[in-house]
């Protein structure tokens, strides 16, 4: 659709004319290529989300608030975005106006003494730690790594990383928010909204958190976020990182009171029983299961590769018939990656002797390769800055993940019946079968990445087994399809639960659209109470519908 | 390669906005972290190598026609070639860069140009050069240098001095520096005066291959009429050009920048200095003999896939991701010189935020230009230098007018300027 040319105007006037577009071209440019990071649906080759009515980019709550009441005004569906990383941020259907919150990009505070910061929208993890570890505090870094916003990761989604064990999710840090509801109207919720300071998001008064945000958060796709509080922790490092090395093998030398290690065990079981441990003993800054992302089978070239510089992809083959690699690689196995800070010398002592000691009772070991300088400098920088996470789509630009194995770190590392496999050596075998049709990357099954502990304080391991493929080549797309389509099947036969392949299959259809009602609701009947919930919300707040299916409501 | 060569790489983008940022292992402050001028300027996505690709793959799949925003897409991008750096932290299977490049020749093929491109690169055609200066005048910055020219006698080594250091009056001793500099530590140089002609490489940023083309020809006939094995040029533009554009049309010379040779010639103990230049300085990295400087190696080679999917070259391919570029030279002469002290801005190196003026930035988008520029001197405020020092005119002519416009007290300086401070 094209805006009238009054209705054009009245954008305009709110923004100024640099601050809105609707040339097609331009618009094409925040389209989103259904065929590489769905998350988590698809992948449909060269299918892209819908083109938007106009992008708009406000610089100010006020200029955001007289946008949605003029969508309002001629019902307008408005979809906001600030970093644009995967295909939540999209529109589901025409005749919508795209906000790119990148304008909105200022840290407003850093309350040193409170720990917490105050962020605009299109303020980046990057960034932020930066700004943290000046004063001696850092971050958490969700997921998708610190190109990404932190606003939408509190406020929209669920915001959990390698991290989170020490530093929560995104949704427990959220400590205030200033929302712009659907329907114009500005609301602070948490002490903010009292006129105090942005210490806690549930009071004075009654907790708005749950409405604004919900479980998983809002995708997006009710109201827009404009700015938030983040509680930030303590940062026992240097001010800034001193990162040394050529492109793209950057690495870091810290101070003896932060380490990081590579874990390997010789049972899984013994992998997860170190997580409890852990948990248990409280250690640990970091913990994530990262490398496995590259495969079972190619993790060991693939950390060598990245950490120098003078090698490319070119070199995995000659690489893989390395004994010495392939020794590497059989060690990491059953790995995670963990770090470990001290705030004193005696507590990283203290850390790494009780590491040691778990590491002991359940059989593990650091592995030794990845303590070779280069590899344990690079590691160290890769998993604290998360700069280095798009390496998802290193191999040919497309992946997702699927089964989705989370819950209790037995869940996916134990044997749902006697005499069985683990569920993960079953997902592996699963995905191996699959790699010899010549669709996806042939990475040896297991490509399970995630966290050790997806909330703060632990207790919770999620994977997901991550598949590569080539979003320009169409056998392979249609060929990962289908063998998401397959582990779906083959999660449901099981009765492990729906993976996460399919994720989003509630929100956006086949062909970028909004999924058909009765599929929908069939998707999310789970939900239950909660989207029902969600839907007295949305029909309170969201009167003339502006939001999208992102939303989760049930009728 | 052709627009259309590129597609795989529209479609395997991954769409991660790392090509907006420096490398996000190196970002250490809110108010230094962007990499990218043209969307730092512009602020849409199609002013980023991401949107770029999305752009121009509408254009070939025919959803959208040339319009004015799109031609502006199109060139307002300096081809400072961070977003390719920043790309390949992740990626090695993508050339954001080289696609950029392809898209401004083809506006260019299909006649989507820009008047005040079009304007410089009819003075090209006609008198040489990139300055809308006469021909004539080009070798007026030697007047009086006792230096040979090679047009006359043949030399194996040349000094290019280039569109900018030629002309600009304000650059010129810094030409007669560096000839003199080369000169009085034995080496045996020569210079064209007024039969130098522009390089072209200006001329390719913009989109013009032909006359880029058309400019190498004449320039490399000149030199192997005289003779000339090895080239020295003060211009990082020219350096580029020289080493990296020229070796693709087959032609093979010894291309060395200034700060190459001379600090060459320190270490071999041929330039020795005598004087203290208490300074305490930063060093802006041009883009042309930074990142964009990395030695050209060749390549003739396709892409297959192993392991099912993995995407690759055959032979390697070779990687240009700024790991290469001319660095520790320009460094090394600068910590060697007595009493200057160099202080690093926060974007160095690989990730150095550009200066604003290449790709045909300061020709067609003036205030883009300068806004670029003016965001490099706030970071080198910031590092409490007295001057910025660099090594290419084309940096140097778009900081002295970023300073001069915000009414800035910085001294801009070549590298030869504290060499010849200090003897």
């Amino acid at each position: 659709m094209t805006l009238s040319k009054d209705v054009y105007q009245s954008f305009e006037d709110i923004v100024g004319s640099n601050n809105i577009s609707d040339d097609p071209a331009l618009l094409d440019s925040y389209r989103y290529h259904l065929a590489h990071t769905a998350i988590h649906l698809g992948p449909y080759y060269r299918v892209y989300t819908p083109r938007g009515a106009a992008v708009l980019l406000p610089g100010s709550v006020e200029e955001v608030q007289a946008i949605v009441r003029l969508c309002n005004k001629h019902k307008l569906r408005v979809k906001p975005s600030s970093t644009f990383w995967s295909a939540w941020g999209y529109p589901l259907e025409d005749n919508t106006i795209q906000l790119d919150m990148r304008r909105m990009d200022r840290i407003l505070e850093i309350d040193e003494k409170n720990m917490y910061a105050v962020v605009e929208p299109h303020v980046i993890g990057a960034i932020l730690q930066a700004e943290a570890m000046k004063v001696g505090l850092n971050t958490h870094i969700h997921g998708p790594g610190s190109s990404c916003s932190c606003l939408a990761s509190a406020t929209a989604l669920a915001g959990f990383g390698p991290d989170s064990m020490y530093m929560g999710q995104h949704s427990e840090n959220l400590l205030g928010a200033e929302w712009v509801m659907p329907d114009g109207e500005i609301l602070r919720v948490g002490a903010a909204g009292s006129g105090l300071d942005w210490y806690t998001c549930d009071g004075p008064g009654p907790s708005l958190k749950g409405l604004v945000r919900g479980g998983q958060g809002t995708f997006g796709g009710l109201g827009v976020f404009t700015k938030c509080a983040l509680k930030l922790y303590p940062w026992p490092g240097p001010a800034n990182f001193p990162v040394e090395g050529k492109p793209p093998a950057y690495k870091v030398k810290l101070p003896d009171n932060i380490r990081g290690y590579t874990l390997a065990f010789s049972t899984w079981k013994g992998w997860a029983d170190c997580c409890y441990m852990i948990w248990e003993a409280g250690i640990g800054y970091v913990a994530h299961r990262q490398y496995s992302m590259f495969g079972r089978d190619l993790k060991g070239a693939m950390v060598k590769i990245l950490s120098d510089h003078t090698k490319t992809l070119s070199d995995i083959e000659e690489m893989l018939k390395d004994p010495e690699i392939q020794e590497f690689t059989k060690e990491m196995h059953r790995d995670f990656q963990i770090v470990v800070a001290g705030m004193t010398p005696r507590d990283i002592e203290w850390q790494d002797k009780v590491l040691d000691k778990i590491l002991e009772a359940t059989g593990g070991w650091k592995v030794k390769g990845m303590l070779e300088s280069d590899l344990y400098n690079w590691s160290l920088l890769y998993m604290l800055r998360l700069g280095h996470k798009n390496l998802n789509l290193v191999y040919a630009g497309g992946y997702d993940g699927c089964f989705g194995i989370g819950g209790t770190p037995d869940f996916g590392t134990s044997a749902p019946n006697e005499g069985e496999p683990e569920r993960v050596e079953q997902a592996t075998e699963f995905k191996k079968e699959w790699e010899k049709k010549g669709n996806i990357v042939a990475a040896g099954g297991d490509g399970m990445m995630g966290g050790i502990g997806g909330f703060g304080g632990g207790g919770h391991a999620m994977w997901e087994n991550f598949t590569h493929f080539d979003p320009h080549d169409k056998e392979s797309t249609e060929g990962t399809l289908e063998f998401f389509g397959a582990t779906s099947e083959f999660g449901k036969q099981k009765g492990w639960g729906p993976g996460m392949e399919k994720m989003n299959d509630y929100a956006r259809w086949t062909d970028g659209r909004t999924t058909p009602k009765e599929i929908r609701e069939k998707l999310l009947s789970g939900g239950g109470v909660a989207f029902r919930y969600q839907r007295k919300f949305k029909e309170a707040f969201d009167p003339n519908s502006l939001g999208d299916g992102y939303y989760r409501t049930l009728d | 390669m052709a627009l259309e060569d590129y597609k795989a790489d529209m479609e395997r983008c991954s769409q991660c906005s790392y090509c907006k940022w420096i490398p996000l292992d190196q970002v250490k402050s809110w108010r230094f972290a962007k990499g990218c001028p043209s969307i730092a300027y512009s602020n849409f996505l199609s002013y980023s190598a991401r949107g770029r690709f999305a752009v121009a793959l509408s254009l070939l799949n025919k959803q959208s026609t040339y319009t004015d925003r799109v031609v502006d897409v199109i060139y307002k991008c300096t081809t400072c070639g961070s977003c390719d750096v920043s790309d390949k932290i992740c990626r090695y299977n993508l050339e954001p860069l080289e696609m950029i490049q392809e898209l401004k020749i083809r506006a260019v093929e299909d006649g989507q140009v820009l008047p005040q491109h079009t304007a410089v690169i009819e003075h090209l055609k006609k008198e040489n050069n990139m300055m809308m200066a006469p021909a004539a005048e080009r070798g007026d910055w030697a007047k009086g240098l006792d230096v040979k020219n090679i047009t006359e006698k043949s030399t194996e080594v040349v000094f290019h001095a280039g569109c900018r250091f030629s002309y600009d009056k304000d650059l010129q001793e810094k030409t007669r520096t560096a000839v003199t500099l080369l000169k009085n530590a034995g080496v045996d140089i020569g210079i064209m005066g007024k039969e130098e002609s522009c390089c072209g490489g200006r001329a390719y940023d913009m989109g013009y291959k032909d006359d880029f083309v058309k400019a190498a020809e004449k320039t490399t006939t000149a030199w192997k009429a005289a003779g000339v094995k090895t080239v020295v040029t003060s211009c990082a533009d020219c350096f580029h050009a020289f080493s990296r554009l020229y070796p693709p049309l087959g032609e093979n010379f010894e291309v060395l920048h200034t700060v190459q040779y001379l600090d060459r010639l320190i270490k071999e103990g041929k330039i020795k200095f005598s004087k203290t230049v208490p300074m305490r300085i930063t060093y802006h990295d041009p883009c042309h003999l930074g990142r964009r400087g990395e030695p050209y190696v060749p390549w003739d080679g396709k892409e297959k896939k192993i392991m099912n999917q993995i995407v690759v070259y055959e032979p390697t391919k070779p990687r240009y991701n700024g790991a290469w570029g001319v660095y520790d030279p320009p460094r090394d002469i600068l910590k060697s010189i007595p009493g200057v002290e160099l202080v690093e801005m926060e974007r160095i190196k690989e990730y150095a935020w550009c200066c604003g003026s290449g790709g045909g930035s300061r020709e067609a988008y003036p205030d883009f230009s300068n806004w670029t520029a003016t965001e490099r001197i706030e970071e080198a405020k910031a590092t409490g230098a007295e001057a910025l020092v660099s090594a290419c005119g084309w940096c140097e002519r778009n900081f002295l007018d970023a300073i001069s416009t915000a009414g800035e007290k910085m001294q801009v300086l070549d590298i030869t300027d504290l060499v010849k401070q200090a003897i």
